[in-house]
Order: C-alpha cells, then structure tokens, then sequence
C-alpha cells in the first residue's frame, strides 16, 4: 500500500527536461526584452515587443512551473477570468489619466 | 500535475470536465490539496494588490504634466567605465528566474521523493533569492546616493521615486517573506518531517511534500511580479 | 449522535457499497453517492480554558467572537449615530459637539458601520457559524489560520478604538477618506487618528484575508458527500461569493492605505495636488486626488455587494423556511448572486458622477449601474414568488424578512434614480443618497441580521427567543427605522446637503426643522429599542423553552448536528450524506411537510421529488 502510494506519487511528475526547456527559453525571453532596450526601440513597436515578451514569460511560468498547463480547466478558470475586472480597471484609467492630463494642461496653462 | 484518480469519478478534459467538476459534489478542484488551492486563491488576491499598484503608477505617470525619468539611463551601470542600461537589472531577473528553474525541480524532486535533491534545490533557491533581495539593496542605496527619495528625485517627475520605492519594496518584502519561509522549508526537508509526516509548530497538522509545492507556487509569483515590474517599471 | 438523526439521515455507509435488494421496486443505486475523497479532517481539540475560548481553533466559537466582537463595534456606531442626531435635530443642546466632533462621528460611523460591523458580522460570525454547518464539514479547512483571522479582527478593532483616545482624536475626513483633506491640517484627526484608520483598515484586510480564504476553500473544497454547489443552500451561496468578492476588492483598499499612509508620513505625493495654504505652496505636488477615489471605490462598490449578498442569501433561506415553501427559481438565485458580484466590479464611479473624473464614463457607469438592477430584481420577485401561496408562519423571523424585502425595494428604486448621471448630479451629497444608502446597505441588511439571530439562536443556544417580545422589537425598529430615512428623502429633494455640522437658517432648511427634529427622535426611540432584544436574549438564557433538534422543521444540514449546540467537529462519528437540496417543503406525497437534505430517496419512493 505504501509502496503503491508512493510510485503513484513519483509517476505524477514531469520530466526533467520540460523544466529546463522553460527555463532556457525565460532566459532567452528576458534577453529579447532586455535588447529592446538595448537598441532603443521607442514608440509603439517598444511598448508592443515589451507586452508580447511580458506576456509569454508570465505565460511560460504560469503554464509550467506553477503546472497550470496541468491542472484541471475548474482552476485555471477560477484563477484567469477574475482578471477581467483587472482589463476592466487597465483599460479605464488610461483613458482617466489621459483626461487629467489634458485638464491639467489645459485648465493650468491654456487657462480654461 | 497530472489527472489524479477520483473513485466513482471519471475525470473528462477541457470545458466539459470544467462542468462535470463544477457540478460534482465534494470538490469542485478535483485532486487539488487545500492548501494548493488556498495558496492559489491567495496568489489571485495578490494578484490584485500587484494590479492596483501598477495601475496606480500607470494612471500617475500618465497624468503628471513633469517629465518621466528615463528609467534606462536612471538604472544603467558603470561596467568598466562604460554605462551599460539596466545592468543590473538585467542581472537581477536573471538570479531570479534561476531562483525559479531550482524552485520548480525542487518541487519536481519532493514529488519523487528525493529528499537531498529537493533539499539542496530549496536551499539554491533561498540563496538566489537572498542574493536578489542583495542586489536590491545595493540599487536602492545607489539611487539614494543620487538623491532620488520617496517624495523627490533629481532626474524628473516627484512620483518616480515614489512610486519606484513603494512598488520594488513591496515587492522585495515578498521575496524577503519567500526567502525566510524558504529557509525553514528547507531545514524541513533535510530533516525528513514531510517524510514521517511531522506536526507542524503551531498548526499542529501534518505536513507532506505537496507543502513543497504550495510554497514553489509563491516563489515563481514572486518571479511573475517581477516580469511585470520589469516590463512596466524598467523597460517602458 | 441522536437516534433520531441516525433515521432521518438514512444511507450512511462511508464506502462505495450500494444498496441491494429491490424488493419495494427501488432502484438497487438509486440512494448510491460516491465515496468520499477527502480523508477525515485532522482536528485539533482544545485543551485548556484558554485554547477552547480565547485561542479556539473551533469555527463556530470563532463566529461567535467575531460577532460578538463586531456587535460590539456596531453599538458604538450606534452611538455615533445618536450625537450626530442630536447635533442635526436639536442644535446647540449639546455643546460639546463641535464642528470636528462631528465630523469625526460621521467618519467613524460610516466606517464602523460598513467594514467593521457589518462584513465582519455577515462573513466572520455568520460565515464562520454557518459554513461548515451548512456544506457538512468538521471545520474550516485552516482552523489555525481562522483563528489567526479573528485575533487579526480584533487587533484592528482595538486599534481602531484606540484612535478615539489619541491626541486630535479619530480622523474626520468621512468614511470615503477622500484626500487631499484627509491628511491636511484643518481637518480633524489628520494626525494620528487618520494614520490608525489606514492601519487598523490594512489589519482588517490581512486578518479577513486569512479568513476569507478559509471560506472559499471549505465551501470549494471540503464539502460532504453528495454536497454539489447547486444542492447548497442560498445563505452559503450569498456568503460564498460576497468572500470572493472580498477577497479580490480589499486589495485596492489595502493599496490605497498604503499609498495615503506614505503620503502622510514621507510625504510622497501619490494622491496630493499641489496645494496653497493661507498663499503658501506645501511640498506637495504632482499627485492624482481621483485615483484614489477610483482606488476606493473599486473596493467600495464590490463592498457593499459584500454586505448585501450574504443578507439575500440567508433571507432566501428564513424565508423559504418559515413560508414551508421551495425558493422559488433557486437556479435562478444562485445565478443572480455570481452576476451580482462578477458586475459589482464594473460599476464602482457611479459614486464619483460629481467628482471631476473623464465624463465620457458617466455612459458606461450608468450602464453597467442599471444592468446590475436586473438580477438584483429578479432577487426581489423570486422572494415574493416564494412567499406567494406558501403556508406563510408570520413569526419573528417571517416579519424580519418581511421587513427586509420592503426596504430593499425601497432603497432599490431610489438606487436607479441615483445610477443615472442626470438625477445623480441634483442629487448627490443631500439627504436622498443618505436615504438610499441606508435603506438599502444598512437597515435592509440589518432586518436580515435580526431576522438570522431570531432563527440561529435556538442553534447557537438551544433555546427559543421569546416571539411576543421579538414582535415588538420589529415593530418598532421597523416603524421606527422608516420613521428615520424615509422623510431624509424629502430632506434631500429640498436640498439639505448631506455631511453638514448645521444648516443655520439656510432657506430651504426652514422647512426641514420640524422634520429633522421628528427624525432624531425616531433615531432615538430606535436604538433604544434594540435593547428588547438584549433583554430577550439575557431572559431566554435564564427561562427560555428548549429548543431541541431543528425547530424550525428546516432542511439544511446544520440543524442535524449530533448535540444542539453543536460540538467541535459538528456531527459526531459520521458526515451527513446529501441527496437533494435543501428547500423540499411540502412535497406531494411526503408524510411531513419537510424532507431534510439528508433523506434518501428510497426513504420517500412515494414522492413527486425533483431531481436536484
């Protein structure tokens, strides 16, 4: 029973070589977002390239090391549309911090 | 991990097997142990607390007519008497995403079984971790050094070193938190307590190497609040 | 474990064994629920005086001390309240409310109010009561951590307390803490009294986190066999989804304090402008006053869903109990309880239609404000369809919820005057919305809190409440509280602005005199008489009948524990097994007009039951 337990224990992980695949590919990752730096990219093809580096890192370490490409669809659910709320708040306060900084301009220095 | 085996239940992938957990009784998270699933609902209202003080930094750096800082002159490094942008920076995600790889084959390893492995795993872990949480002293003690403080800095825009210190602070206090827990965890494993199933200190339950993993999770959020501080705070 | 409870819960064998033999035409499974797939729950028993009622690790003593503990604030709300009316209706009677005592009253009443008492009494004392009860669970999932929670609780409240006693006393910038005032000089408590609002708030979110997270694992995770999410009855759904929303809004008030208290002690400038003071430019500058107002009422607005749902949970329950009649739409209920809560985080700057935000979001706020409205009223004709034709028992606890659904519609529908930026902007900052608000998040949810003491005492303490004084309670708190808010609305039409120290002889006051008068009295008169039922309480206790099992004829399963009370690990040897919902009432064919969750269906072969 014990002895059972325990190789259905051991038979649940993954093997060695998907981790340092990730890994590997984190690194790179970072590397890329680092050199969008480096070369200065500005503008829309900077912020672009920094979301989609940003994006596929968290994905990677969401999706593997935390083993959520593994777990069961009811949890990863739960976990990924809360976040909606979060576009929701993003996606808001762009559009407020445009608005009072054009108030700001323009009720400070074209004087209303 | 992979499917467990539920008696009485079969298992079904995708969307279906969404719906036939959710409408199951007991559990709706099947095979998940509770402290997995505590810790993942805890990291999701982490999640938020990260996400209003992004926000709160977008909106502030959005609406503040003073000029923003160029965060990759602001972080560069004399490298051999050449200023390399976000050094160590650079340096600092890659400790931290190596802290990460050790964490989740420590897991790997508590799941086999292997007790010196995941132990020795752990232990590189708290020690990337420390060095991190080093390297992050050493940038703040610079940039004050440079006059940059909570409420000024020279190079622009008051709220930059406001919202610098408060963001990677926070977020530091998370790492520090990961490092003293990784620590215990760690004499933990070396002296065999998830293997006998030892009582716990204050809680008095019994622990088991899927404590391993509930902590792994912690740690790798922590490197995911990281990727977005690095995109947002230092690379944007 | 009682025999009584041996019958009545029927199948109870622990493995996957089915029943055989069909001799009276059953089904051989038709009672057959999987076997469990948690193990037993490790339960830590206490050992001492002190581990059984001070350190308890015992969820049902947690919710006992949570209540107690948020009763306890609530009183000294209550007296807040009184000295306001008593400024507001009687000027000048007693002098020693200043201008800054009444400030600092309001502040403290409203946050008292909001946080400390009521999400602290639906979730702490009812949530921790009745959770495990109710899903069939020994005890939360962390009972350490619970613990930890309450003692988290406790120290905000008593740092909160201690504001009172601090030089320049508690803060006075209103419940909302909108800065830049907050932490400005002239406003009252802007030294100490504000720095330990925003760490007693800080605590109270650590501390509810802790248990938050200990409700939504319990009632995800360690339900009891054959327990599904659509056999729970609505009171868990309510607490249920008002903690999730708990747990994902308290993050933006934690941010928010923590951003204000480091403007206040290191003067950085997060939420501060810059600013002139007597032609003197402080050393702030830069800083965005409206995040902080969209900070806050992210949580806000999520916040008072979070006292709101529990209150529609359990009236759903006390009503569809004491109406011996199945809710009506049950599916229907569970799913306006999650969009109420997935919506309630998209609505959250209709509180801020005056407040100089982007105005093109007074179009999607007022979207989003009125679109919510729709289940919260389909909520509303389910508990009328419940009560329509039901064997309707008008006891205290029916009257209660009786009461409840009256002000909820009322201070509903002035809810839907208020969602629209048009009539909002009259509106705002008068009496109307004071109305509002405390129709519908204080006292509504109050009559359900009162209605919920008089149908759990005789769970909690064995005995009865004596009605006849339990009618006069609601008597008058419920004529007595309409007697308060609903002339406040004609006070607000008028123009009285709500938050003023006195009104003088502004014009539009002249008429509003008598009136403000007659509201404090009935203010008075009220809170007086809540003392009936600390007198029905004290006098149960000593002469009360007993209780004994389930005296309500309920169906749910907390009221088929092995003792009532119930002891720690609730049903003694074995776990309930669940094989329909709770709200069969008077189903065709049953001998009695009740059949408990855990009847099983070979118990009653001649009833018309449906499959739930």
């Amino acid at each position: 029973m014990e002895e059972t337990k325990k190789k259905e224990q051991s038979g649940s992980t993954h093997k060695i070589g998907i981790y340092l695949w990730i890994w590997g590919l984190l690194f790179v990752l970072s590397f890329f977002s680092y050199l969008v730096d480096w070369y200065q990219f500005q503008g829309m093809l900077r912020w672009s390239l920094i979301l989609f580096f940003m994006f596929l890192k968290a994905g990677l370490i969401m999706a593997f090391f935390m083993h959520l490409y593994w777990e069961r669809y009811a949890l990863v659910n739960v976990l990924l549309w809360p976040m909606t709320a979060i576009v929701c708040f993003v996606a808001l306060m762009i559009a407020e911090g445009k608005y009072t900084l054009f108030s700001r301009l323009f009720y400070f220095f074209v004087g209303g | 991990m992979s499917d467990p085996k539920i008696e009485g239940f079969e298992l079904e992938k995708g969307f279906r097997g969404m719906a036939k957990d959710t409408g199951s009784d007991q559990t709706m998270f099947k095979g998940v142990h509770w402290g997995k699933a505590m810790m993942w609902i805890f990291l999701l209202s982490d999640t938020f607390v990260f996400s209003c003080f992004l926000i709160a930094y977008m909106k502030g750096r959005a609406s503040t007519p003073a000029e923003w800082p160029n965060p990759s002159e602001v972080f560069a490094l004399d490298a051999f008497g050449v200023p390399v942008p976000l050094l160590l920076i650079a340096l600092m995600t890659f400790v931290l995403i190596t802290s990460s790889g050790t964490m989740a084959l420590a897991v790997k390893y508590g799941y086999e079984r292997n007790r010196k492995m995941c132990g020795y795993l752990i232990l590189a872990t708290a020690l990337g971790g420390l060095t991190f949480v080093g390297m992050q002293a050493y940038e703040w003690s610079k940039l004050i050094h440079e006059g940059v403080r909570p409420w000024e800095n020279p190079f622009g825009a008051a709220q930059f070193g406001s919202f610098f210190f408060m963001i990677t602070g926070f977020h530091g206090t998370h790492v520090s938190i990961g490092v003293i827990f990784l620590f215990i965890y760690c004499y933990k494993v070396f002296a065999g307590h998830y293997e006998e199933g030892k009582r716990g200190w204050f809680t008095k339950m019994k622990g088991d190497y899927v404590e391993v993993e509930i902590l792994g999770l912690y740690w790798h959020f922590v490197d995911l609040v990281w990727v977005f501080i690095f995109a947002f705070f230092y690379l944007w | 474990m009682s025999e009584e409870y041996e019958n009545k819960s029927g199948y109870q064998a622990q493995s996957s064994e089915t029943i055989s033999g069909s001799s009276s035409g059953i089904t051989p499974d038709m009672d057959y629920v999987r076997p469990a797939e948690n193990a037993e729950q490790d339960l830590y028993h206490p050992h001492s005086f002190i581990e059984k009622w001070v350190f308890c690790q015992d969820a049902k003593v947690i919710g006992v001390q949570y209540f107690l503990t948020a009763v306890f604030t609530g009183v000294v709300g209550l007296i807040l309240s009184w000295l306001m009316r008593l400024q507001l209706g009687f000027p000048g009677l007693a002098g020693f409310i200043t201008a800054e005592h009444y400030y600092q009253f309001v502040t403290m009443h409203g946050m008292i109010m909001v946080v400390y008492f009521l999400t602290a009494l639906f979730l702490g004392g009812f949530g921790n009561y009745l959770i495990p009860l109710m899903v069939g669970a020994r005890d939360m999932v962390f009972p350490y951590v619970n613990m930890l929670s309450f003692w988290m609780f406790f120290v905000a409240v008593a740092v909160l307390m201690a504001s009172f006693f601090v030089p320049g006393g508690p803060t006075g910038a209103g419940w909302t803490l909108y800065p830049p005032q907050t932490i400005l000089e002239g406003t009252p408590g802007h030294g100490y009294g504000i720095l330990l609002m925003l760490i007693s708030l800080a605590l109270f979110v650590i501390g509810f986190t802790m248990g938050g997270l200990n409700y939504m694992i319990t009632i995800l995770q360690a339900r009891t066999r054959g327990m599904t999410l659509m056999r729970m009855p609505l009171t868990v759904w309510g607490i249920f989804t008002a903690t999730v929303l708990a747990m994902l809004a308290f993050p933006a008030l934690l941010v928010s304090s923590i951003m204000m208290t480091l403007d206040k002690l290191l003067g950085t400038s997060f939420f501060m402008p810059t600013i002139l003071k007597a032609g003197e430019v402080l050393e702030y500058g830069g800083g965005s006053p409206i995040l902080f107002q969209h900070l806050f009422w992210f949580f806000g607005h999520p916040e008072v869903y979070i006292v709101a749902l529990p209150a529609f949970g359990i009236v759903s329950d006390l009503i569809s109990v004491h109406a011996r009649k199945n809710i009506f739409g049950y599916r229907m209920m569970v799913w306006a309880i999650v969009g109420i809560g997935a919506l309630s985080f998209f609505v959250w700057a209709h509180h801020m239609y005056v407040s100089g935000m982007n105005p093109w979001f007074g179009f999607f706020f007022a979207s989003t404000t009125l679109i919510i409205a729709v289940p919260t009223a389909m909520k509303v004709y389910n508990w009328i369809l419940t009560l329509w034709r039901g064997n309707i028992r008008i006891n205290t606890v029916m009257l209660w919820c009786l009461g409840f659904i009256v002000t909820f519609v009322n201070g509903g529908i002035t809810g839907i005057f208020l969602g629209n930026v048009s009539v909002d902007v009259p509106l705002s900052d008068t009496y109307f919305v004071v109305a509002h608000f405390h129709m519908v998040m204080g006292i509504a949810p109050l009559m359900v809190i009162m209605g919920a003491i008089y149908h759990w005492f005789p769970l909690v303490a064995g005995k009865m409440l004596n009605e006849n004084l339990g009618k006069w309670h609601f008597w008058t708190t419920f004529l007595g509280a309409y007697s308060i808010y609903f002339p406040m609305h004609y006070l607000g039409f008028i123009g009285v602005p709500r938050r003023y120290y006195e009104m003088y002889d502004s014009p539009y006051m002249t008429s509003g005199v008598g009136l403000n008068e007659f509201i404090s009295t009935a203010a008075f008169i009220v809170g007086a008489a809540q003392l009936i039922l600390v007198f029905n309480i004290i006098k149960t206790m000593k002469t009360g009948k007993k209780a004994g099992q389930n005296p309500w004829k309920a169906n749910s399963l907390e009221w088929f524990t092995s003792t009532v009370p119930p002891e720690h690990g609730n049903f003694g040897d074995r776990l309930p097994v669940v094989h329909r919902w709770p709200y069969d009432f008077n189903v065709p064919g049953a001998e009695e007009d009740y059949l408990p969750q855990t009847a099983a269906p070979s118990e009653v072969a001649h009833t018309e039951v449906e499959k739930t």
